[in-house]
């Protein structure tokens, strides 16, 4: 599918011509009601494609996440739970749909000009919360805002972003430093969601606490009990009136607690709960008064290997040890198959996704060949530093064992998540767990990882190969998808080859409902947008 | 009196320094940094040592460790670095759930302990002593999260009785603040009154066994008259002991309680600060803690004048 083109998107580059945004949608809940994974789970009994009466409007969806969202302001937001609540809060410029192909949001159409330039043509009519009008100049403030408020951590996802221009009242140009082809997916999240200007000048620093009147979405914020709830009620003045909003309010609790978690929906206090553990899957699938949808997500687990440091500054040594893993055990043993084996960066879910490259394959005979490669024909010890997490600690003593069946020792250092963060950053560690949640655009997986950098950056490996940047900048250089797919498959191979990371993991995300919720489109990104769920 | 509470604050001074600096060095030394667990993710060199540079946290151990004593001297426990909150707004918000929490798993603690602890000390080594005996043992051995875990299941999911989970203020709303509160307290209140119930039992046998008794038994008083009125008086000095120590460990420590309940008290507070590594917020709760435990031990010594006419302080 090409970026560039004058009119209305295609969007999913599958001969389906720029319909009516009513037919489309239409299309997409028939698509994902019907949408066969390509992942080992499955769609299971997925409400919508159980709702067979109309939406209903009322109701109050009773959401529960893991932890307390940390922030109300998306330029300022780290943590990946305030994103769920953005997506019902705040509109991006554009939208993903299940196939993670991009279509309009605040963003009318778009086009390419050249490389370097991106027009986006902003819809009419749309109004924040509190009322003032969202046009070109709100979308250039809220840019040059990511670009250089101090506490923005947008900056490194808008850093391409050179200038942005005002061409009509909805009209934007932004002007790029260099060509990129990842912008666009980068702009489905918090990079592109736009915030009242009027709110940001009266309430400053408040906004992360309160977002009355800050947003466009389909629902507006009422109130945050810190440590209780966040309220939002349904936006009746929304601008896109398709498929939704129906539900009255929206209420997110925390509970940090998985089991109780669980008995809370299977008690009927809370209709959704972000994520089930593997361990309960199969129960949860087997209880008739639940409903739970696989979610295929865009994540990407495993480990980073330590390039400055003995022992996995010697490729030999790393590829000993990857071939002593057996990645599917893991994945059947640990994750209880709630996830697919990882051939590298690119989820399944993904357009890039390259099903011809094997994940790897254990292979002893070759673990002694590269031993004896490396200068340590007798095996070598290393030690790996992981969250203290159940399910990471479990992964981690099956590799320990398949490793010592091998003749490699691996010690497990356990640390909480903010030590681990630490030690990556300052590279103080020889192979360190690395569970990433996961981009639309597979640059997101890549880019940040394996490009040389200097400073503080998520290339904890500190991998620096001119091939793997040549790649990664040609990336993104081009545009056309099916040109960068064979991109991204060479930069998978040569992954294999050079190891910055070993690749475990494509988990699923399943998502547990009461059988009352209809009409969830489980998008890939595992981000739940409620404009279109109902309650029976 | 007055002299002997005067005197206790003084002491007093020496033991907060030493939990100020012990607290201070002990979660700055600790791996991990704030503004890492902050921006996890989205991990930005130039804005990590922007906010380094505004939070004062780019300057020598020391000279941080100076300039929180000199505000704390203010009265000012700072702001939190995940939310820029001032400390002592986010834990006067968490206080009040712990400490109804608190009051009322002791409140249960004690209408479970004292009959208990009475009836095992009038029928020593009979069965209903046994009884007792083991539903103490399984007080304190069982987990506290599997007390949990197993109430929620009963009365949240099979019955319906009770919420899983969450927390409603019983000041605005008595009903549901309480019912949310139940299994909680009943949880944490278990646990509490199987060690009271031992307490007072033993405390209460030695009492029984002293002269005194025997003279009342000669008099002709009943067994009821004697033990309500003469031993229990006496036995109550350990259990409040044990009250005191336990009330102050209730209000910080009951954190396995406020997480599996989803209850936002000032344990899970602490505990999630030092996970995010949230210095100041950890700094103030420990010692607003610390502050609380030095204050019901006081209290706890008050009582002691007061139930034993005997123990007067000079």
């Amino acid at each position: 599918m090409s970026v560039g083109g004058v009119g209305k998107p295609s969007g999913l580059g599958l001969g389906v011509p720029g319909t009516s945004r009513r037919s489309f949608l239409r299309w997409c809940a028939a698509a994902s009601g019907a949408l066969t994974p390509v992942v080992a789970g499955g769609l299971r009994g997925s409400p919508e494609a159980l709702a067979q009466t109309a939406p209903k409007r009322g109701g109050t969806l009773r959401v529960a996440f893991y932890i307390e969202a940390a922030t109300m302001d998306p330029h300022l937001s780290g943590s990946k739970i305030d994103r769920q609540v953005y997506h019902n809060l705040y509109d991006p410029l554009l939208v993903l749909d299940v196939r993670l192909g991009l279509q309009p949001g605040l963003a009318e159409s778009w086009t390419q000009p050249d490389p370097k330039t991106l027009v986006f043509k902003l819809q009419r009519g749309v109004k924040f919360h509190d009322g003032t009008d969202f046009n070109a100049e709100v979308a250039k403030f809220n840019f040059n805002r990511m670009k250089t408020d101090p506490k923005s951590v947008r900056k490194g996802e808008t850093a391409n972003i050179e200038s942005v221009d005002v061409v009509d009242s909805h009209t934007i140009r932004l002007n790029l430093r260099r060509p990129d082809a990842s912008l666009l997916a980068a702009l489905t999240d918090r990079a592109g969601m736009m915030v009242s200007p009027k709110v940001v000048q009266e309430r400053g620093p408040d906004l992360e606490r309160n977002a009355r009147g800050a947003g466009t979405g389909p629902f507006e914020f009422v109130e945050w009990v810190k440590d209780d709830h966040i309220l939002l009620k349904r936006n009746d003045n929304y601008w896109n009136k398709q498929a939704g909003p129906y539900l009255d309010q929206i209420r997110y609790r925390p509970i940090p607690d998985d089991t109780v978690k669980l008995a809370s929906l299977q008690s009927g206090e809370i209709e959704v709960m972000d994520y089930v553990q593997p361990r309960d899957v199969a129960a949860v699938k087997a209880d008739k008064k639940v409903a739970v949808v696989d979610v295929p997500s865009l994540a990407s687990f495993g480990y980073q290997l330590n390039h400055a440091k003995a022992p996995f500054n010697n490729k030999a040594l790393r590829q000993a040890m990857v071939y002593a893993l057996d990645i599917e055990q893991v994945v059947k043993g640990v994750w209880l198959a709630v996830g697919v084996p990882s051939n590298g960066p690119i989820p399944p879910s993904s357009w890039a996704y390259d099903s011809s490259i094997p994940a790897v394959r254990r292979d002893l005979a070759k673990v002694k060949a590269k031993l004896a490669e490396g200068g340590q024909p007798n095996g070598f010890t290393f030690s790996v530093t992981i969250n203290n997490i159940p399910i990471n600690v479990q992964e981690a003593e099956v590799i320990q064992a398949q490793l010592a069946e091998a003749g490699i020792t691996m010690k497990i250092k356990l640390v909480d998540s903010a030590a681990l963060l630490s030690d990556g950053n300052n590279k103080n560690f020889e192979m360190i767990s690395y569970q990433w949640s996961g981009r639309p655009d597979p640059d997101g997986n890549t880019f940040q990882f394996f490009k040389t950098a200097q400073g503080i950056s998520l290339n904890w490996s500190g991998i620096s190969n001119p091939r793997i940047d040549a790649l990664l900048d040609r990336s993104r250089e081009v545009s056309d998808r099916a040109e960068r797919k064979k991109i991204f498959s060479e930069l998978t191979r040569l992954l294999h080859e050079e190891l910055p990371m070993v690749f475990i993991v494509h988990p699923i995300e399943p998502k547990a409902f009461s059988p009352r919720v209809q009409g969830y489109e489980p998008i890939p990104d595992g981000m739940m947008r409620f404009k279109s769920v109902w309650l029976k | 009196m007055g002299r002997f509470i005067l005197g206790r604050m003084v002491a007093v001074i020496p033991v907060l320094l030493l939990v100020t600096a012990g607290i201070f060095f002990l979660i700055h030394l600790t791996p991990g940094d704030p503004i890492d667990a902050m921006m996890a993710e989205s991990v930005d060199a130039g804005v990590k040592a922007e906010l380094s540079r505004q939070l004062g946290l780019d300057q020598p151990i020391h000279v941080q460790y100076l300039r929180w004593m000199g505000r704390l001297l203010r009265g000012d426990l700072g702001r939190s670095i995940r939310n820029g909150q001032p400390v002592v707004e986010d834990v006067a918000r968490r206080l009040r759930p712990s400490l109804e929490l608190a009051l009322l798993a002791m409140l249960i603690a004690l209408l479970v302990a004292f009959p208990l602890g009475m009836l095992s000390a009038a029928r020593r080594n009979t069965a209903a002593d046994g009884a007792s005996t083991a539903f103490a043992l399984l007080g304190i051995c069982m987990p506290n999260f599997l007390v949990a875990l197993l109430l929620i299941f009963l009365f949240g999911v099979t019955l319906r009785w009770l919420p899983v989970s969450g927390y409603t203020d019983p000041l605005e709303d008595p009903v549901n603040g309480l019912r949310s509160l139940t299994l909680p307290a009943i949880t944490l209140g278990l646990a509490l009154a199987a060690v009271l119930t031992r307490t007072l039992r033993s405390s209460l046998i030695e009492a029984l066994s002293e002269d005194y008794v025997r003279t009342a038994r000669a008099k002709g008083l009943s067994e009821r008259v004697i033990l309500g009125r003469h031993a229990l008086k006496n036995g109550l000095i350990p259990v409040a002991t044990v009250m005191g120590l336990q009330l102050g460990g209730l209000i910080g420590g009951a954190v396995i309680t406020e997480y599996v309940f989803a209850l936002p008290g000032v344990g899970r507070l602490v505990v999630d600060a030092v996970f995010a590594r949230d210095y100041p917020l950890v700094q103030g709760v420990v010692l607003l803690i610390a502050v609380g435990f030095i204050l019901s031990s006081l209290a706890v010594d008050l009582v002691y004048a007061w139930l034993d006419p005997r123990i007067r302080y000079r």
